[in-house]
């Protein structure tokens, strides 16, 4: 069956009257959540994952949809009209859609930012399910030996362009796998690091690691150290229009955005961060108003919103069609999809083909919600920003610890959860990066499987994981990627000298 | 040696990362294989997290010893680092464990309400009644709609018959 015929079966499960309940229901949550100050559009799914444990996995995973593009609305809201980004992405909307706040244009800023966001997502969404298939279908020839090197340089990347240093973002990352160690060894059943407790011996639940090592460490570091300062909400005058000169300048940046963001989400580059730079700096280039830059340009709003949408479904095509996440919301989603027992990966559109369509569906439809509902809704999110800091944090933190406690109504997963956000506590303290930790953790098992695999297959010749041409040339990347940066530096510190 | 602000804190962080990788090299160690023959040893993987570990870590702490000290999250580089409030980071830690010890002892709501007044009180609020009463309102509702509605499990604890 064609892709086409496939999107339209998963159209015709996802628009049913209970489904699309959900979804409102959804992008009315996460829009919710996503706006509240401070919080990304990770934290947001995976504060709300409980909602979707008991609902069936079809309406779960529109619900699920919903609440991943409501999430990242909600972000560029707080963004514009706060100026505190809940994530990297949002840091270029915040410099701009600020400041056009500042001017009384917060309006534009908020329209520019939720159209962009769902032409973007429109049609990176359609992208996806164009390509996703195709490359499933090439995925499955991917020998054990080639996804080790795939996830190395997913690992490599993700942890040398996040945070203050590469060799912090590599702890973070060792800490990851640690953490990832926990528990019986699938293969031989030998335990590791469960020092006799019994509850170990499963592992450790990525969910209570996600929700604590954000929420529970950001509530203990914000009380820790920034508990003072306030916020500054901007107020918002008249309503999310756009004016014919708005329109005219933001649909060029808009695909623009779109054309930057989808591939930089398909390859592992690290998240949204490269995105919104590189679109930012690409409008910054063009305009032909390079006097408003820095002072509120509307261009500077529209290109990296579509942007970070645009990588945000980029993103999900190594995820679902090779099981890699490549940005902390797409580890959140994979963590999402295995509640639903569904496993990403090559045969994921084989084994779970009507389920993955009614999602890709659904991404369409979420959009859609989303633009419908949020516009008109627009004053109601700002009211939302006035929520006062000790409320916001306890009810954060209240929500954590049920989506903890909830997944197997275990107070072992409480206990993890505590300890990984004294974890997340320090990490924030010490400038160490938060998603290499979450990948180790995720992709750890799974590197180790494929490690041992490959190793099985060739009778334990080493030089199986740089045999075959696809894990040469990833090798060659990763070399790239490692070495790169420091000729930089070097050519820089020596042109400095001279 | 003088050391940079902030250094000797960093320093026992980095070096406790570095005794996590020893504690899970001695681990691996320590642990029996079972009998049967596996081509690849379960050993290897952990050995290998370990010894990365512990090598980043020693490189960190000789970078610390030369002045790279981390930027807390927030700041800019060069930007004065305060000391942490450990006042409050107690009282969000006590407000946590609360929920531990509580959940099953007396109950999802009475855990939550009083974690959420624990947070509340850490972040400053200088309306405690208020604060615990919307904390209260707030669980219940939290309470009845994952129970009633998502049909997930909660402990209701000394609630059970009224809620």
């Amino acid at each position: 069956m064609s892709s086409f015929n496939s999107l339209l079966e998963g159209f015709a499960s996802a628009l049913t009257l209970s489904n699309l309940g959900f979804g409102l229901l959804g992008t009315f949550l996460g829009t919710l959540v996503g706006v509240l100050p401070g919080i990304g559009p990770a934290l947001a799914i995976a504060l709300l994952l409980p909602i979707t444990y008991t609902v069936s996995p079809a309406s779960a995973l529109i619900m699920f949809a919903a609440i991943y593009y409501g999430a990242m609305y909600g972000g560029s809201t707080t963004s514009i009209l706060l100026n505190t980004p809940g994530e990297s992405g949002s840091v270029m909307t915040a410099l701009e859609g600020n400041k056009m706040a500042r001017k009384g244009r917060a309006g534009a800023a908020l329209a520019t930012a939720a159209i962009g966001s769902f032409i973007a997502g429109t049609i990176a969404t359609a992208i996806l399910a164009f390509t996703a298939p195709s490359i499933a279908d090439l995925a499955i020839k991917v020998g054990a030996a080639d996804y080790v090197a795939l996830m190395l340089l997913a690992f490599t990347t993700v942890s040398s362009l996040l945070g203050s240093s590469a060799i912090r973002g590599f702890i973070a990352l060792a800490v990851g796998l640690v953490l990832g160690l926990v528990g019986a060894d699938l293969q031989s059943g030998l335990a590791r690091l469960t020092f006799g407790n019994m509850s170990a011996i499963e592992g450790i639940e990525t969910v209570p690691v996600i929700v604590a090592i954000f929420a529970l460490g950001e509530a203990l570091y914000i009380a820790s150290r920034f508990k003072k300062e306030g916020w500054n909400i901007l107020p918002m005058k008249g309503k999310a229009l756009m004016t014919r000169d708005d329109w005219k300048r933001s649909w060029k940046p808009w695909i623009r955005g779109t054309a930057i963001g989808f591939p930089l989400g398909v390859i592992p580059a690290g998240g949204s961060e490269v995105p919104t730079f590189l679109s930012y700096a690409v409008e910054k280039n063009l305009t032909k108003h390079p006097e408003e830059f820095g002072d509120g340009a509307i261009e500077g709003v529209a290109g990296p919103e579509a942007a970070n949408n645009a990588n945000a479904a980029g993103a999900l095509v190594p995820l679902l069609a090779l099981g890699l996440p490549t940005s902390a919301t797409a580890a959140v989603i994979l963590v999402a999809f295995q509640t639903y027992q569904i496993q990403p990966g090559p045969t994921l559109f084989l084994t779970d083909g009507a389920l993955v369509w009614t999602l890709i569906a659904s991404l369409f439809i979420g959009n859609a919600l989303l633009l419908i509902l949020n516009l008109p809704l627009v004053r109601l999110w700002v009211q939302l920003l006035k929520v006062p800091r000790p409320y916001l944090f306890a009810g954060i933190v209240t929500f954590a610890l049920l989506g903890s406690y909830a997944l197997n109504t275990s107070t072992f997963d409480v206990q993890v959860a505590i300890a990984i956000g004294v974890v997340g506590f320090l990490f924030r303290r010490y400038g160490m990066p938060i998603t290499p930790l979450i990948l180790g953790l995720i992709l750890g098992p799974n590197l180790e499987l494929q490690f041992r695999r490959a190793l099985q297959i060739s009778a334990g010749d080493y030089g199986t994981l740089v045999a075959s041409p696809l894990s040469k040339v990833i090798y060659l990347v990763l070399f790239l990627v490692l070495v790169g940066p420091l000729v930089w530096n070097f050519k820089k510190k020596l042109a400095l000298k001279k | 040696m003088k050391l940079p602000q902030g250094a000797k804190s960093e320093l026992t962080f980095v070096g406790s990362l570095f005794a996590l990788g020893l504690l899970v090299f001695w681990d691996t160690a320590r642990s029996e294989p079972p009998a049967f023959n596996l081509t690849i040893s379960p050993k290897v993987f952990p050995y290998a997290v370990a010894l990365f570990l512990m090598g980043l870590s020693a490189f960190q702490i000789i970078k610390i010893l030369r002045g790279d000290v981390a930027t807390p999250e927030g700041l800019n580089p060069g930007d004065p680092i305060e000391k942490s409030d450990y006042k409050n980071f107690v009282l969000v830690l006590a407000s946590l464990f609360a929920f531990l010890l509580l959940i099953e002892r007396a109950g999802f709501i009475v855990a939550a309400s009083v974690t959420f007044f624990g947070i509340t009180v850490a972040f400053d609020n200088k309306k405690p009644l208020r604060a615990a009463l919307f904390g209260f309102i707030f669980v219940v509702a939290i309470y009845i709609f994952f129970t009633q509605f998502l049909n997930v499990a909660l402990p209701a604890g000394i609630f059970k018959g009224f809620v």
